[in-house]
């Protein structure tokens, strides 16, 4: 429902930048998923970083901080699943010349420089709806990335970074309790 | 292909359709789910709605008839 339950009762939605959009896999070729799980993961990681060090909430700045760290994992994780599945080394300007991005996007497609001109002056609560909206939006990503892929191996690995996104919403709905 | 073209809009209902909707149909004729974190339920949610949330949501996905339209919020 749009707006959620904020539109139910009347009052103004906040309007968060990564509403009503998901992740269709558009008959793309696998190398292409990771290019693009990539790409998103990127995009995580710099909205994080800005976060971690914009934050005053120290308890937020540090999952904050902690979250940029998970998303260069997987990253490096996701590269490690691209040379398996091309069977060659990514070029030095992975992804480029396999998926293109007019500028840096994180899950939903959401253009990173508007999540943050968002979320400047927000504070700690509305940060971690977006972000658990943005978690979600990977879990969603990974589960159908796995189904796609061919291959134990690769299918482990999405099955694992499922479980990782899982285990961020988990961290993340404790701190929104926090404040609850 | 462009990042954005990998994104496409997902059909969403305003809250006037969802009291429409409830207003025609039995509760048992849908699933209505509320993924807000446990006290903002306890302050305030929809009639009829089950609360699951969203961090749970991926365990807990049997709860809910996938045979039944379901409305999320």
């Amino acid at each position: 429902m749009e707006g959620g339950m904020h539109a139910w009762q009347g009052l103004t939605a906040a309007g968060a930048p990564e509403a009503g959009m998901s992740f269709f896999t558009v008959g793309s070729l696998p190398e292409e998923l990771i290019a693009l799980a990539w790409t998103l993961e990127d995009g995580s990681r710099k909205f994080y970083a800005s976060l971690a060090v914009t934050l005053a909430d120290n308890e937020a700045a540090k999952l904050f901080t902690e979250l940029t760290t998970a998303e260069e994992h997987h990253k490096a994780t996701l590269l490690g699943l691209y040379r398996d599945v091309a069977a060659a080394e990514p070029g030095t300007d992975f992804p480029r010349g396999i998926i293109t991005a007019d500028e840096d996007r994180m899950e939903g497609g959401v253009k990173v420089s508007e999540a943050l001109e968002w979320a400047k002056g927000r504070d700690a609560f509305a940060l971690l709806e977006l972000s658990m909206a943005l978690e979600t939006d990977s879990y969603d990503l990974y589960i159908k990335m796995g189904r796609r892929v061919e291959g134990e191996k690769a299918k482990t690995v999405f099955a694992r970074l499922v479980e990782e996104e899982k285990g961020h919403l988990g961290r993340m709905a404790a701190l929104l309790d926090r404040d609850l | 292909m462009g990042i954005a073209d990998y994104f496409k809009p997902v059909d969403t209902m305003t809250p006037g359709e969802v009291r429409q909707f409830l207003d025609r149909h039995k509760p048992d004729d849908y699933n209505l789910v509320d993924v807000r974190q446990p006290k903002e339920y306890e302050r305030g949610h929809i009639p009829g709605s089950r609360l699951i949330p969203v961090a749970e949501l991926p365990g807990r996905l049997a709860e809910l008839d996938p045979k039944k339209p379901t409305i999320a919020y």
